[in-house]
């Protein structure tokens, strides 16, 4: 109410050019920049980040140059100004650069593309819809919280161009370390180092505010008849996400905080007795303990892993159901999943730190807990892959995408479960394994969940449907290049390739020249040709790094039909016919295409589960949650939820 | 267009909606305070007797007085919060507005006594690490923690940072730089001047390293025929005084100072001593049969000219070991108590400047040597009277860490500083809420009571979370 | 929540009591501090029992002040799901810290002498 009155008065009184005060025509920076409107700064969400993964993948290519020609000058881009100061003399890339790229990555993809993607952008247009709301519960509050990310993300992108360049020390930014990189600028304040946690503080704070928006939204907000077990499962994933952000993001805002102390003000919070760097002790108490950094981190980090991977489940159960034209199998049992997920997450991080001189009784507990969360995992990957069975299934672009997550999960997640034990982790610690795991999990899983997302609610957003022949372009070549970048990973890991050497590992020659494969076989004969290698030239692990690298550059390409495909179909699309276009039976096909302000015309009520598709006896094959049916009761005002006891575990 | 449940409770959940978002909110911040309390944990325990620096106890290197008064007046401004919600829900504008402003009295007294606490902290009391790891505790009237040293060259590399010794010269701004080297020889620079300076080199430098890599990368550039591009530039001065941040030096010497960021500078070391005012001496870090040949005794003995003070500290601590072994039989001693003692000279904390306040609430009368009271501090009585501190010169070498007691003194500072720092921070951003209601909330009043009433609660919900996390910062900073 | 005069007038007598009790702990506390009851020197069992009375202040606090005693059960459940995860954070890691592999610490510290 506040929010409607004020922005209203608001603009009345900057009605300065806008002499007719039309009351539902606020001026163009207040409608789209500074909107409270969650569908507006869900877009915003989403094309922030989506610029934000771009960049992040650019880095990533720059990354992979290094790593299969660490020999040759990078192409294209050693003229420009920026490149000419990072790297060397023959235009090759530094260490000092893809250290800078490596931490990069890692943080934009995470903290700036994909949570906010996923969590910001989905969430923010999804939710309210999917609940029957006319906004989120406090659509200012929201507003702070996309801005908040923003500023994150361009102090994030300015670090770049600081002296000292961008912070250096990898995603998770180790003390000492990360405290003692860059000393030496006379302005500590304005480093990489420091503004990367300057730039978490203002990215952690979004984060917490949008976690307290969507579950006052979820509890609070929900129409007529939307009770717990009415709802779609996207809405509880956002719900045990809005949870995990809440709860596991305050530590690492302390650490950053802490951090950004031993920096700026001398404190030896992860700063240990008798440091030294450089060769002179350094000026610091010391007593601190740079342990505590990477618990309080791996806090946060593995709860993380969820909020990353959560929204993608969320996204594919409401797609396969629509394209299967089946009840999503388990509904109930994903609900509980995701909430024994949830539960679990906080108590596992321990895993990314056994080798840190981790006791038999601490890493018995941490090993017991991280195999036990494998199973609520796999029981949503199941119910999923079942949802499936007997299905006629539409194979629409996004139907294709979310079918391509569940085995790319699925790898993801299976290879995840060695590296639940601390004596393989002595093994795979630290190496492209690593690497390979958990990039299936979040690239080939998450973000085609999301694209499966952008392809799915495109038509509720513009009234128009994306192009499905540039979206089969786009889906094939991207599958099988995730494959070529990530599948090599896990054998290079397996041979003990570290994963943060510059060079692509060409200084390890013993793990090199393992996994021989003949330059008179098949394979090597074809792989000698596509590289133009002088033939009958055995191929070996360093040799996978072509394919790996070759597969990012193409991923490149592929993802040009999407872009085009993004841009071209908000003018030239084909015009969707109903509000309805894929005969889903969620609320937010309720509204009118595309959504106005405050979402609804009339206040929609839900009649049934959300998945009723071929129901029995039905006329169509879909009976939407909105839509009145025979012996459906109107549930009385207020009085909607008998299952009460079920808010969350 | 309205969001529902802004003000009337939903009949299911049986709650408005900003009520959920402000447990929501402290939800996160018991997460918060959470990681902050764990730290404390960690690093208290983690702390090793003997190695790092020994973690004070709050009773004494603390304000008790200030502490104290700053717990009751949180808990009075918590009452305050209720009572105002109460005459908002009995609808009685006028007493509203009092307790309210008696909660933004008592919020603004917080932060006066916590801004005292932190100035006295930061400016009225010093750490001297001596290279054998006694600490001397006190005041330091001459010299800083920084290394000073005086300069006639500059050696600046345009490859590094912005040299970092600009920032640290002590002189006027007026002093000028003459260049020795490259195509600007003989001109000056003022120090006012040399920021922008070393900007446009740089800029030149960058600009030819790039233009000669451009050449080697097209086969133009021969080795020995063209230019290198200068990376370096020398500068020369009448003597200037530097005080040299230690964390900004790679090494140093007699004749040369190092900074990170390559610059070099040529001069001498100036024969540097810090005069301190000795409050206490801290041999917590030293070994039991070290404890009389610390370099301590000796700096005590050059100012007082007598071994006394070191004698009486010597048979204090005797007593009390013995008493604790007489008292702990069993062998479960405490490190810290075997491992040294920590002496106050002057028994005196809270009060800066000294000799300015009289009384106060500790005693100032040198108690008889008690083993044991108030846990390991102890008080050695000696000839000069309790106000008569001894003033000692500390040569710097013989130093290995210096500090005021700031945040960097310790990681019992530190996270003092950080907990109460984040605290004054919620207490500011609850004020300013709070005081938004007090200004604005007429209207809101007027319009809708129950609306501000619900605003005040919300409010009032985080200003008891300030309050109690205070509850417990207060026994873990200040008394254990 | 209360709103008739006679609840107010009541909770209003509560809050006057609970107020003068902080107050006195407070007192108590700093009391304790100073005089040790279980000893000369501070052990485990004064930072117990210091930490005994904060949680029984800040119980008050919670209970009446932020009227945890009459609330709806939301918010418990969601105050319940937040402690255990704050006893997470803080147990865990000192479990983990108390946890090292001792014997191979103890190893390398004594080849280095």
């Amino acid at each position: 109410m506040s929010a409607a009155s004020s922005t209203h008065q608001g603009a009345d009184a900057s009605g300065h050019a806008h002499d007719e005060h039309d009351h539902h025509d606020p001026p163009f920076w207040k409608k789209y920049i500074f909107s409270t409107d969650h569908k507006v700064i869900g877009l915003q969400y989403g094309f922030t980040a989506l610029v934000f993964m771009a960049f992040g993948f650019f880095l990533m290519m720059v990354m992979r140059w290094s790593i299969a020609y660490p020999d040759r000058a990078v192409p294209f881009l050693a003229d420009l100004p920026w490149f000419q100061s990072w790297l060397d003399a023959d235009g090759k890339v530094t260490g000092e650069l893809y250290n800078m790229f490596g931490a990069m990555h890692g943080t934009i993809m995470i903290f700036l593309g994909i949570v906010p993607l996923a969590f910001g952008a989905f969430g923010n247009y999804v939710t309210p819809l999917q609940i029957g709301a006319p906004d989120m519960a406090f659509p200012r509050l929201n507003m702070a919280s996309f801005w908040s990310y923003f500023i994150g993300g361009v102090l994030m992108f300015t670090s770049f161009f600081l002296p000292s360049g961008s912070a250096k020390v990898g995603w998770t930014n180790y003390s000492p370390l990360a405290t003692t990189t860059d000393l030496q600028f006379s302005d500590i304040f304005w480093t990489g180092q420091t503004q990367w946690l300057l730039a978490m503080v203002f990215l952690i704070s979004s984060s917490l505010l949008g976690a307290v928006n969507f579950i006052t939204t979820i509890i609070n907000l929900r129409a007529k008849g939307m009770t717990w077990m009415r709802m779609p499962f996207f809405v509880w994933a956002m719900l045990v996400t809005g949870f995990l952000l809440l709860l596991a993001f305050p530590p690492l805002e302390v650490a950053a905080i802490m951090q950004l102390m031993d920096r700026m003000a001398g404190t030896s919070f992860f700063v240990p007795t008798g440091l030294h760097v450089g060769g002179m002790p350094f000026d610091a108490a010391g007593g601190g303990s740079p342990l505590l950094y990477q618990h309080l981190f791996w806090f946060l980090g593995h709860p993380e892993v969820y909020v990353l991977i959560l929204p993608a489940f969320a996204i594919v159960a409401e797609i396969l159901p629509c394209n299967t034209r089946r009840p999503l199998w388990g509904y109930k049992t994903m609900v509980y999943a995701a909430m024994v997920l949830g539960f679990l997450s906080f108590i596992v991080w321990a895993h990314h730190m056994y080798l840190t001189g981790m006791g038999t009784s601490v890493s018995t507990f941490f090993q017991t807990t991280t195999v036990l969360i494998s199973v609520p995992s796999v029981i949503l990957i199941t119910s999923l892959l079942i949802s499936l069975w007997g299905g006629s299934i539409r194979f629409n672009s996004a139907m294709l995408f979310a079918t391509a997550f569940i085995p790319m999960f699925g790898i993801g997640g299976l290879t995840g479960l060695p590296l639940a034990f601390n004596n393989i982790v002595l093994h795979l610690h630290d190496t492209y394994y690593v690497i390979g795991h958990f990039h299936y999990v979040v690239a080939p899983g998450t973000i085609f969940a999301l694209f499966a997302g952008i392809y799915h609610w495109f038509p509720k957003q513009t009234g128009r449907m994306m192009s499905e022949r540039l979206g089969q372009l786009h889906f094939w070549p991207s599958l099988i290049f995730m494959n070529g970048i990530f599948m090599p990973m896990f054998f290079q890991g397996m041979a003990g390739f570290h994963r943060r050497a510059f060079d692509g590992g060409t200084a390890y020659e013993k793990v090199a020249n393992q996994l021989f494969v003949s330059g008179d076989s098949f394979f090597g004969q074809m792989f000698n040709f596509v590289f133009h290698r002088a033939g009958g030239q055995d191929v070996n692990m360093i040799d996978l790094n072509l394919i790996m690298s070759s597969s990012a550059w193409l991923l490149a390409l592929a993802q040009i039909p999407f872009v085009i495909n993004l841009f071209i179909s908000v003018t030239r699309g084909k015009k969707v016919t109903s509000d309805n276009p894929w005969n889903a039976t969620t609320l937010e096909w309720a509204t009118p295409t595309p959504p106005p302000h405050g979402n609804f015309l009339t206040e929609p009520v839900a009649y049934r589960g959300p998945y009723e598709y071929s129901v029995p006896g039905a006329e169509e094959d879909f009976t939407p949650q909105f839509v009145p049916g025979e012996g459906d009761t109107v549930p009385v005002p207020g009085e909607d939820a008998p299952a009460k006891t079920e808010t969350h575990a | 267009m309205e969001i529902p449940y802004e003000v009337t409770a939903r009949r299911d959940t049986g709650l408005y909606n900003a009520k959920i978002g402000v447990w929501l909110f402290l939800a996160s911040e018991v997460m918060l305070f959470g990681g902050l309390f764990s730290a404390y944990v960690f690093l208290r325990v983690g702390t090793q007797p003997g190695i790092d620096n020994p973690w004070p106890m709050g009773l004494n290197v603390q304000i008790l007085m200030a502490g104290f008064v700053n717990t009751l007046v949180l808990i009075l401004s918590s009452v305050f919060v209720v009572f105002a919600w109460v005459a908002l829900k009995e609808r009685k504008w006028n007493v509203f507005r009092n307790w309210m402003i008696g909660v933004l009295a008592c919020s603004a007294l917080f932060m006066v006594i916590k801004a005292y606490e932190y100035n006295s902290k930061l400016t009225q009391h010093h750490d001297i690490k001596l290279l054998d790891n006694s600490i001397l505790g006190g005041k330091i009237l001459e010299g800083t923690d920084k290394i000073r040293f005086d300069a006639d060259s500059v050696v600046v590399d345009f490859s590094g940072s912005a040299p970092g010794f600009m920032n640290q010269v002590e002189s006027d701004e007026n002093i000028e730089f003459k260049i020795e080297t490259g195509e600007n020889a003989g001109k000056t620079v003022k120090l006012s001047e040399l920021r922008s300076w070393y900007h446009k080199e740089h800029v030149r430098m960058m600009r030819e390293v790039a233009d000669m890599r451009m050449k080697q990368r097209k086969g133009e550039w021969v080795d020995g025929t063209d230019k290198n591009p200068e990376t370096k530039a020398t500068l020369s001065a009448k003597p200037f005084r530097i005080n040299a941040n230690p964390r900004k030096i790679a090494g140093r010497d007699e004749e040369t100072l190092n900074f990170r960021d390559r610059t070099v500078i040529k001069g001498k070391l100036v024969d540097d001593t810090i005069k301190m005012e000795v409050h206490s001496l801290n041999l917590q870090m030293v070994p039991l049969q070290d404890q009389e040949n610390v370099m301590a005794w000796k700096l005590i003995h050059a100012a007082t000219g007598g071994d006394e003070i070191k004698e009486n500290v010597l048979a204090v601590r005797d007593e009390k070991v013995t008493y604790v072994r007489s008292h702990f039989p069993d062998g479960v001693i405490p490190v810290s108590v075997l491992q040294g003692p920590f002496i106050n000279f002057r028994k005196i904390h809270d009060v800066p400047g000294g000799e300015a306040h009289g009384g106060d609430h500790h005693g100032e009368e040198p108690k008889a040597a008690h083993p044991g009271d108030h846990g390991s501090e102890e008080s050695a009585e000696h000839g000069h009277g309790s106000h008569g501190d001894i003033v000692i010169e500390v040569p710097r070498e013989q130093t290995s860490f210096v500090t005021n007691h700031g945040p960097r003194a310790g990681t019992y500072y530190a996270i003092y500083f950080t907990m109460t720092g984040l605290h004054g921070l919620h207490v500011v951003g609850g004020a300013l809420v709070l005081a938004y209601f007090l200004l604005f909330g007429k209207r809101i009043f007027l319009k809708n009571p129950e609306h501000l009433a619900n605003r005040v609660e919300v409010g009032g919900l985080f200003w008891h979370f300030v309050d109690l996390v205070w509850i417990f910062l207060f026994p873990i900073m200040y008394l254990m | 929540m209360a709103t008739t005069p006679e609840e107010l007038a009541s909770h209003k007598k509560a809050y006057t009591a609970i107020g003068i009790a902080l107050l006195v702990l407070t007192c108590v506390t700093v009391a304790f501090g100073f005089w040790h009851p279980f000893g000369p020197v501070m052990t485990w069992r004064d930072i117990t029992l210091g930490l005994l009375i904060a949680i029984v202040k800040s119980s008050m606090v919670a209970l009446i002040f932020m009227h945890l005693n009459h609330e709806r059960g939301l918010i418990y459940k969601i105050l319940l799901f937040t402690f255990c995860f704050f006893l997470g954070l803080m147990l865990l890691i000192f479990f983990a810290h108390a946890d090292p592999i001792r014997e191979a610490f103890d190893a390398i510290r004594n080849s280095l002498g």
